[in-house]
Parts: structure tokens; sequence; C-alpha cells
């Protein structure tokens, strides 16, 4: 066959799982779907990386069998799920009964306070500089408003304290040096073969031709300080993972 | 063979291959070489090429297609079973085809397609539900259609077919559902078959012994892309798909012959006269259906009769077309799963690279070092240039039963890095790579060469790229405003010479402005 990942590269993160209950056929049959399809995203034990955390038995477009169905064939408009409207009946039937068998419906243990969580996001962290929630914050990083039904716990946790571990496409660094001797560091806003496109941190935007700048490279790397595990304190840590948790979308 | 369609074969065939200005076969010669004998666009005037014209189709899907060029007209085909007949100055549609689609296919890529074959006054395309169909070439009308696999068992049919005399030979795709591949020729002029070779050796062939117990039935082995012919030798070539499950090997204990093969094929019976098997035992589904490209090398001093492929497996091949003895290999890309091809022609395998539950990371990747694209060899500088893309993925191994026309693959890939393309000239005599232009990304598009001394190929982000085909300099480049997944052709009308190519819905036509 041609291509079988298409719709996005991902970072696995194998945190350890519970096995799931008893699989019947259609969640085993889902089980192997899910692995090829959904598992890029969601995790190949659907614990959640990129996309959605699935295990937890609440899922942002709804939580009934026929919201799943929906969600799987149409997509999520304004997120990064796609539709899958080739799939039959069947193995969307499939993939819901693994979905099911994957919920452990136990809530991950969130133990801060996410008030103080909110204070400390705007204020110690300074994070609204490059992060937007709702309509209030930067632009430089990826927005938040819905990062507690798009990212898992674990994800966002990592994302914290390891900045680096899988950056979100669109949001790698562009690093260009001009002819002058200019170095000019900023965040992905388009890189080619032939042409570098970036954002500073400034918010200027620039656009390179290759062949006319010393250098230009694109690494997968964050422009996030990767210092918040000492500027928090671990309490402060759960503070701010209670507080992400809670952002769900614009009400 | 009727008498009527001789005399037809010997005005048509030195017809064909005296008109450099046309494109009439998937791969250009039946050589496959993709390479135009045209010079007017060349390596000082390739800095002006622009746009003479563009189509825009608005079709959903990929647009994989090799137009064929005859008589100032293109015919192209498109997904979901449509096809266009456009005048080649002007881009001015002349007809269009469509045929609905059934529900219910099982595909594992899309609705697409890659081309017509023509004869004479006749095209020949396959649907994507399996029926291989023939139009009047100037009015796009039905002249008759025949089924060649049941789409309900998980076929589906996407290569453009390729002539040999009065034959039209079709390939077959579906190896993601427990199918059994094949290579079929069908009368031009009927559309009645001739023959049929199947591509996964059932009881009674000798190959059989390579497939424990009864799992040939759901061998795979599909062939869809458009073999190559020798006239000379009256051999068809023809490259064959992963074997199924695709990356779990569990249930199918052998080499499983035919996959992940190279088979000659006698034109008139359709009999296995060699076959070369690139991947025994393939466990990451690496096809070996890219174009068989035919040139006559001269290797150690030797001249001889050469089949050459820049296999998905990651090494590049040379064999001899007339026995399909192995003359050498070479790695081109990032490989981790074997040392090197031995002098029997047999991979030298690295342990440790099967899929397993929790992944095994491989080198390259599901998607192969190169895959599908089509390969282009120039004549003048002895080249074969192809996209290649080096990347490494995690393999799992799962578990799945069997059911009729169901995705049957009992593993799956992640990645978990991120890869990087180039496009490469490599000198298939030694295996040498030349020159290579290092990329960002893989890419789906094939490559043109041409004797005015270059190489066009597209980058994965919608660049047409024009390199200088000795030096891989780049001297030309055009953002086509989507990725390209489709090779360029080349053809020219009243002396001038335009390059073109599908990008995203819309064909693009190239010229040197008046």
């Amino acid at each position: 066959m041609r291509f079988l990942i298409s719709l996005c590269a991902s970072a696995f993160l194998c945190a350890a799982q519970t096995p799931p209950p008893a699989a019947t056929q259609a969640s085993e049959n889902g089980r192997v779907v899910f692995r090829i399809y959904c598992a890029p995203c969601h995790g190949i034990h659907a614990q959640g990386g990129r996309g959605p955390d699935l295990t937890r038995g609440t899922y942002a477009a709804g939580d009934t069998d026929a919201d799943l169905h929906r969600t799987i064939v149409s997509g999520v408009t304004g997120t990064e799920m796609p539709g899958f409207p080739d799939f039959s009946q069947n193995i969307v039937g499939d993939l819901v009964a693994y979905i099911r068998s994957a919920a452990q419906r136990e809530p991950p243990q969130i133990k801060g306070s996410f008030k103080d969580g909110e204070a400390l996001f705007w204020a110690k962290g300074g994070c609204g500089a490059c992060h937007k929630i709702g309509s209030k914050g930067g632009t430089l990083g990826p927005d938040l408003t819905r990062a507690g039904r798009q990212r898992s716990y674990a994800y966002l946790l990592e994302s914290v304290v390891h900045p680096d571990a899988d950056i979100s496409p669109g949001f790698e660094t562009i690093t260009v040096v001009t002819r002058d001797g200019k170095k000019i560091v900023g965040v992905h806003r388009g890189y080619d073969n032939f042409n570098a496109l970036l954002v500073d941190q400034a918010g200027k935007f620039y656009s390179f031709d290759k062949n006319e700048v010393t250098s230009a490279k694109q690494e997968y790397r964050s422009l996030m300080p990767g210092t918040y595990a000492k500027l928090f304190s671990p309490a402060e840590l759960d503070d701010v993972l209670a507080y992400l948790m809670t952002l769900k979308g614009v009400q | 063979m009727k008498p009527s369609s001789l005399i037809c074969l010997l005005l048509i065939v030195p017809a064909l291959a005296q008109a450099p200005e046309d494109w009439t076969t998937y791969g250009k010669n039946n050589a496959g070489w993709r390479f135009s004998e045209l010079t007017s666009i060349n390596t000082n005037n390739v800095p002006s090429l622009a746009p003479a014209w563009i189509r825009q189709f608005g079709s959903n899907g990929g647009n994989e297609t090799t137009p064929l060029v005859v008589g100032g007209l293109m015919y192209l085909t498109g997904p979901s079973n449509t096809a266009w007949a456009l005048d080649a100055r002007t881009g001015q549609a002349i007809w269009s085809y469509k045929k609905a689609s059934p529900a219910g296919l099982n595909l594992c890529c899309g609705q697409v397609n890659r081309g017509f074959a023509l004869q004479g006054d006749k095209l020949f395309k396959v649907n994507i539900e399996g029926v291989l169909v023939a139009l009047e070439a100037k009015s796009g009308v039905t002249l008759w259609e025949t089924k060649i696999a049941d789409y309900k068992k998980g076929y589906s049919a996407t290569a453009a077919p390729l002539m040999v005399k009065n034959l039209v030979v079709t390939g077959i795709a579906g190896a993601e559902f427990g199918t059994r591949g094949f290579v079929e020729a069908y009368y031009a002029d009927t559309g009645k078959r001739a023959w049929r070779f199947d591509t996964v050796a059932a009881e009674g062939d000798p190959g059989a012994a390579s497939w424990g117990g009864d799992s040939w039935k759901r061998g795979g082995a599909s062939t869809w892309i458009t073999g190559t012919y020798d006239p000379e030798l009256n051999l068809i070539y023809w490259g064959t798909g992963n074997p199924g499950p695709d990356m779990n090997g569990d249930v199918r204990p052998g080499d499983n012959l035919y996959t992940c093969s190279m088979v000659a094929l006698d034109a008139e019976t359709g009999k296995l006269k060699w076959h070369y098997q690139f991947t025994p035992h393939d466990l990451h589904d690496w096809d070996a259906i890219s174009d068989p490209v035919l040139a006559n090398l001269t290797v150690k001093g030797k001249p001889v009769k050469a089949l050459i492929q820049a296999n998905r497996n990651g090494f590049f091949y040379a064999l001899d077309r007339t026995n399909g003895k192995f003359l050498h290999a070479r790695a081109y890309t990032k490989v981790t799963w074997a040392d090197s091809i031995g002098p029997d022609g047999k991979p030298v395998l690295i342990g440790g690279n099967e899929p397993s539950e929790e992944g095994t990371r491989t080198c390259p990747g599901l998607g192969g070092g190169h895959n599908w694209q089509a390969q282009a060899y120039s004549p003048q500088t002895g080249l074969l240039y192809f996209p290649s893309s080096q990347h490494c993925m995690l393999f799992y191994k799962t578990k799945q039963d069997y059911l009729d026309g169901q995705w049957y693959q009992a593993s799956t890939v992640g990645e978990n890095e991120h890869g990087v393309g180039s496009i490469i000239a490599i000198d298939p005599a030694t295996g040498d790579t030349k020159w290579h232009f290092d990329m960002v990304s893989g890419t789906s598009a094939g490559m043109l060469a041409t004797a005015g001394g270059l190489v066009f190929g597209s980058d994965g982000q919608g660049y047409l790229i024009a390199f200088n085909a000795r030096t891989g300099k780049v001297l030309w480049k055009f953002q086509t405003g989507a990725p390209v997944a489709a090779p360029p052709i080349s053809y020219a009308i009243n002396g001038r010479q335009y390059v073109a190519v599908m990008s995203g819905q819309s064909l693009i036509a190239f010229a040197v402005p008046k």
C-alpha cells in the first residue's frame, strides 16, 4: 500500500496503562482500526497525546454513541480532528466499542487549585505573553483556549516541564542568519526548500528567500523556556495544571 | 492475433516510437524512461519557463495521473472515475468522462487514477471499482467495459494500463484487504481476456511452498503501478506489492512468492519467464511496484540488458532482464534492516527488525525509501532519477481475523521522528549516487528527464523544479500552489515545447514565453 499515516506525525507517550476490560470481537476489531487511524494523535492506547485522552469516558463533541459516530465520520470543525467519511458503519461501530472499552471512567487526579493556577499562569509564569486563552494573551505559542479538552493531563504536564518533547505542527523554531550577520530567531510561519517565514518574539513577521541569506534552519524545539519546573514549586505546578485542565473552550 | 490488428500494429507502433512531440504511454516509452527527446526547453532558457495555461478541474481527491498527448490533444484521468480530453495548446476541454463509482469501496489510498493507455483511436483506463474501460479517443464515448475484479472483496484499480501489441495489460490493487494480486491482458478491440498471471503462487505453482498453510489465499501482491515491455525479448515486466497481512508475517511463514518481486511475463501467454524477489517474507509493506526501468548498461565492462529500480526497501537494484539474475544493489537511503544485498541477490538481514506489540523501529519507514513515484532515465546522462525519503518508523504487530473484503493488516505503524527527503541521481551501472537535492520532506511527485539536459521533479510543498540533469543544480522553480502527486510530462505543438503536470486540482502547462 501507499501511505498509511497521512493525518499527522506524532510522538507517542506510551504511559503505563491498565489493560482494557475483556475485549469483545467488535472492540478488538476497533482496536486494530484505532491503532492505524487514531493512534497517531490519540496515542497507541487511546491515552491521548496531541489529541485528547479518550480513556476518560467524556468527550468534547458529545458522549453518546451517536455523538462518537458523528465525530468519527465528520470530524470536529475548527480542531485537528478530521472526519473519516469512507469508514463503513461497521468500522465506526467497532471503533466506538473500542473507545468504550478503553475508557477507564476514572478522571485523572487533579491535585492543585485551578484558581491559584490561573493567577500563576498570568502573573508569575508570564504564560500569556505567548499563549492565548479566549481573547486574552499572545499568539507566539499555541492557543490554549481548549487545552483541557484537546490534550491529556500527562501531555500538558510534559509540555510545561519539557517544552521540546513534542512540538505542535506550526510551532517549530526557525533561525535565520542574514548576509549582514544578523541572527533572527522565531516561530515557524512557513518553511520549505526555498523559503523561511517566521515571526520573532516581538511579533514581527519575516519572509526570506533561503538563497539570499547566509543560513536558515528549522528545528523541532520550542521557543518556550525550559525552566518552568524550576520557576514553579511542585505545588504551583499542580495548580497550573489544574487550571489548564479547566480550559475547555469559550462558553 | 487477427490480421486486422496486425496491420494496425504495424502502422501504429513505429509511428508512436517516432513522435517525440507526443507522449503516448505511461512511461513515455515501453522501457519506462520518461525521457522526452525535445530540446527547445533546455539548460539555457529554462530560467524563463512560465505557465502557458492552467486548467482547474475542481475534482475531489488526489491527482496522480500521467497525461497522454497525441496530435495536439491531451488525455488525462482524474480521481473518482473521471477523465478529460483537452486542447494541449490552450487547456480548453474537448470532452469529459464520468462514471459514478459504487458505494462500499474498500480503498487503502483514495479514489486515485494514474492515467490512460492509448492505441489508435482508443483510450483505455481502469475505474476504481475494478472495471477496465475503452473510450473512443475523439468523443470519450465508452466502447466497452470489462470487470476485472470484485470491489466487494477488497479489490480496486488505479494504475494506467500498458499497451503491448493488441493487448491492454492491467494490474490491480487491494493487498490490504486479503486479496490476491494478478496481471491480466485484454484484447484491445473486444475487451475479452487473453491471459492472467496470478502474482500469489497457488497450489501447483513451484512457488506455492513459500506460503504456510492456505495463507496464499489472502496473499496480496497487488500490481498497482504500470509495468514495462521489451519487444525484443517479448517480455512484460511488472512489480508486485506487499504480502497480506502487511506487517504481520506470523500467519504466512515462508518467502511468500511472488510478493515484493519483479516478474517477467511472456507477452503472448502471460506465463512466468523469471522472477526476482527483492524482499522475501516482507514485514514492512515494501511493495516492489515502482516502474521497472529497462536500460542497456555496461556493468563491470560487460554490456547487459538491465532492469533497474529504486526499491521501496531502501536499495537500488540492477537485474539482468533476460533472466532475472541479480547484478548489484546499493542502499540509497538510511537502511537498518539489512547490511547489504549478497552476491546471491538475497538481503543480508540485521536481526531485531520484526514488528512487535510495543513497536519496533526500522528504517526506511512504511512508505519506503522510494515508493511508487515515477522514475526517469536519461540516455543522455546515463542516470536514473527518483525522489527519496529518509524516514524511520515504529512497526506494530496486532491480532486480526480475516473477514471477506475487510481491511486485513494485523499491524500498524507509528511515527515519532521527522523524516527528510531528496531527489537522487544514481548511476545504474554502479549504484553510485551522482548528485542529490536534499529536501525538507519526501514527495509524492514523479520525475521527467529531457534531451534539453534537464530533469523535472517536485518537492512536497508544491514547487515544480528544473535541475541540470548532470549536476543537480536548480535552474528554475515555480510554486504551483498545491502539493504535486503526479509526474510531469513534456510535449510539443507546432514546434513549441511544453512541460505539464497535475498539481492539486489543476493541470499546469509551462512553456518559454514567445
